[in-house]
Order: structure tokens, then C-alpha cells, then sequence
């Protein structure tokens, strides 16, 4: 359980803003600060890594105090067991990424946890290759697996896959999903993309000005009303086209593109470039299983 | 979509599926067939108003039936409006709720004549039928 209670004031631009987070973090649970730039996002993750000091406040970990400004604690970084991992994968260039990993691991660590990593994260035909002969989906694999040697209390995760495009970006969630399971870790990530948050987040924080405004499960958070449908994903109309009395709107939900029929009088409400929400009832599909 | 508005009567509950009847007038009362419970939906209460959402394309049209039918949704009304296409057609019927919204193939609007100020007899199962705040 990670209890979060932290001020500070900041500057953001020419502006200054009353940072103020207050939230409580399940163990196991993976959650996502969204909002827009300069919302108090990354200033909440270098907080908890202890690279920004707030101005009071409390950050319990595990029944352990990081932060108590009351009493005054401050838990240095390198004594904090996180894995912080960026948009920049900000790999050791003259090593292998066998080395970065042991590197990251210490001195007298368990060394089956590598082993275990490379296999998890796909790494074992990598292993010995220099980090810039990968390409960006490998390397961020690779700093990913580095967050993770050292088992973190809490794993932050900083618009991870934000390079990256948009086929390895879905491959790259698997494994955080995978890794996040397998671990039990708790982490906190930041993103941007709707889709990402509902396939990895359990619950969305949504900041506003240094502030949690909304919390929920994402598909609360990014659905404008509460509906009982239970077949929903969020898409984005690429084509609509008059058939009949009916509209043929395409719709595209991650990387798949669905037909959906609307009625024409929905014509008005709807536009290409469009996010909307596709919802149908749990009772219509039907699951074909596909022969490996 | 159609989409009714009306307050929920009743919710009868067994393990994650609830069976929820909405009173969108004094008469008339729809059931929905949901994987939500009380516990997941805090709405599902008595007394709730609700919206009761359901696609055109999933509405019967009966007209003269005289033979037991098991959907349990059912609602009568005037034909408003039939907009014609070459396969399927846009049957609008104003009923008490609302007006509701039903596209069925054109050759069955020609089978069953269907055509303005025509009393029928609009129905939806219970498992298309979506709840929402």
C-alpha cells in the first residue's frame, strides 16, 4: 500500500501552482495519472523517486515512511527501491544489455531474476548486443527489464511508450501487463492514450492544476455516462457512409478497424475523427476459437 | 438508438446477473437482462431513473398477433413515419414512452403493409436492452 499526502509549490511557466496529491495505492494495483501538461504528473513520480523534495507532507510505502516532513524524513533516492523508466531508455551505451541489467542488480544480487527477466521480455537472443544496434521497442524492453531486477516496491513508469509506433507500442503493453502480473508490482504510469490506460490501468487518476480531480476505473473516467453494456471499447470514426436507411460508420479500435450500423438520424451527432465509445451488450458476440 | 427514459421498479438479482424492470409509464414496463448488480452499478436501485437503450435494428414489429410470444418487451403505438430503402426500411412509431425507431428488411414492411397512422406492436429482448445513467 503506497499512501501519498504531498504539497509544494510550483512553478509552471510563468505561473505558480499549489501541488497537492493526496491519493492511497493498492499493492498489485497499476494506476494512471492523466491530464494535461503541466498537470502535476512527472512532479508527482520525481516526488515519490525523491528527485523533487515537497514542501511537507507524507509517503508511506509498505507501512515505511519515505517522506515525513513533520518529523523530518526524507528517505534518500538511492535508498528508495523503485524503477523509474522514460520516454528515453537511457541504456548504458558500452554495455551489453546483459551488463546494463547486472549493473542495475548490485553487487551480490540474486542473479536468477535476470535470467528470468530476459526470458519473460523475449531478451535472450538480445542479450549481448550493444544497446544502439536495437531498435526503440527492444531498448525500452531492455530498460523496462532493468526497472525490474531490483523487484521495486513501486514501479513508475513515465510515458513509456509514448515513441514508439503504434504496433510495437500494443506488443510493449503486453509485457508491461505481463511483468506487472507475474511481479504482483505496484505502478504508477503516465499516459496519454485513452486506449493504452483502459487495457493496463485498474483505476485513473485525472489531475488538474497540481490536483486529483476524478479518480475511477478508466472506463468510468473516459466514458461520459455509466452504461450497462459490457462489449465496450473507445475508437475513433474514420469513415461514414449512407446505405439505405442506415449509416455504415467504420470505427477504428486500436489497430483493428469495425463496422458499426447507425441510424441516419445520428448523422448530426457524428463526425470522422470522432472518439466515441462502441457498446453492445455482452450477450451478442460470439467467441469462434481460432485454431493455432 | 432508441433511447427511453423511465424508473427502475424492481431488480431481481442472482449471482453477477440482475433482471431489471423499468417503468417507462404507469403501464408500461420493460426488463433488461444485465451483467451488473447493485453492488457494480450503484443506479440499480428502485426509484432510479434511468435510460432504457436499445438498437433500431433489434426492434419486432408484430402486427395482429394472436399467437404467445416470448419477448417480454413489448409496446404499442402509431406508425409516424416509414423512410423506405431498397433492402431496409426505417419504421418510427410514437408510442406513450417515445417515439421508437425500428429498421427491419423492406420486404417485410411490404409483407406486413406497413404503413402510417397503422396500429403495432413493437418488441425487444430482454438481453438487447442496455441501461444507462
Amino acid at each position: 500500500m503506497i499512501k501519498i499526502d504531498v504539497h509544494k509549490k510550483l512553478r509552471a511557466f510563468d505561473s505558480e501552482m499549489n501541488f497537492h496529491i493526496q491519493c492511497q495505492i493498492k499493492k498489485g494495483e497499476l494506476v494512471t495519472l492523466y491530464g494535461e501538461s503541466g498537470a502535476g504528473k512527472t512532479s508527482t513520480l520525481r516526488i515519490l523517486a525523491g528527485l523533487l523534495k515537497p514542501d511537507k507532507g507524507e509517503i508511506t510505502i509498505n507501512e515505511v515512511s519515505w517522506i515525513d516532513t513533520k518529523n523530518k524524513i526524507f528517505l534518500a533516492p538511492q535508498k528508495r527501491n523503485i524503477g523509474y523508466v522514460f520516454q528515453d531508455y537511457a541504456l548504458f551505451p558500452n554495455m551489453s544489455v546483459l551488463q546494463n541489467l547486472e549493473f542495475a542488480s548490485g553487487k551480490g544480487q540474486n542473479k536468477k531474476v535476470i535470467t528470468e527477466l530476459i526470458e519473460m521480455m523475449e531478451l535472450g537472443d538480445l542479450q549481448n548486443r550493444k544497446p544502439q544496434t536495437l531498435s526503440g521497442g527492444q531498448q525500452q524492453r531492455v530498460a523496462l527489464s532493468r526497472a525490474l531486477v531490483r523487484k521495486p516496491d513501486v514501479l513508475l513508469l513515465d510515458e513509456p511508450l509514448a515513441a514508439l509506433d503504434y504496433k510495437i507500442r500494443l506488443k510493449l503493453q503486453d509485457y508491461i501487463t505481463r511483468i506487472h502480473k507475474e511481479y504482483n508490482l505496484t505502478t504508477i504510469l503516465v499516459s496519454h492514450d485513452i486506449g493504452e490506460i483502459m487495457k493496463l490501468s485498474d483505476r485513473v487518476f485525472v489531475l488538474e492544476q497540481g490536483k486529483i480531480v476524478r479518480q475511477g476505473i478508466p472506463s468510468e473516467i473516459f466514458s461520459n455516462q455509466k452504461i450497462s453494456g459490457k462489449f465496450k471499447f473507445t475508437g475513433e470514426i474514420l469513415k461514414i457512409e449512407p446505405q439505405d436507411v442506415v449509416l455504415i460508420v467504420s470505427v477504428l479500435i486500436q489497430n483493428n478497424v469495425v463496422k458499426v450500423i447507425a441510424n441516419k438520424s445520428e448523422m448530426q451527432t457524428l463526425k470522422v475523427g470522432d472518439k466515441v465509445m462502441v457498446a453492445s451488450k455482452a450477450f451478442n458476440p460470439i467467441l469462434y476459437k481460432i485454431q493455432e | 438508438m432508441n433511447s427511453l427514459k423511465g424508473h427502475i421498479k424492481e431488480v431481481q438479482v442472482n449471482g453477477s446477473l440482475s433482471l431489471v424492470t423499468v417503468a417507462l409509464s404507469d403501464e408500461i414496463l420493460f426488463k433488461a437482462v444485465i451483467i451488473e448488480t447493485p453492488e457494480t452499478a450503484s443506479y440499480l436501485s428502485e426509484g432510479h431513473l434511468v435510460k432504457v437503450l436499445f438498437k433500431e435494428t433489434e426492434v419486432v414489429i408484430g402486427k395482429d398477433i394472436k399467437h404467445l410470444i416470448s419477448l417480454q418487451n413489448q409496446i404499442r403505438g402509431e406508425i409516424k413515419r416509414v423512410e423506405r430503402g431498397q433492402l431496409l426500411s426505417n419504421i418510427i412509431i410514437n408510442t406513450p414512452a417515445g417515439d421508437i425507431s425500428s429498421i427491419i428488411t423492406t420486404n417485410a414492411v411490404d409483407q406486413l403493409s406497413l404503413k402510417e397512422e397503422l396500429t403495432v406492436c413493437a418488441m425487444v429482448k430482454t438481453n438487447e436492452i442496455m441501461l444507462s445513467e
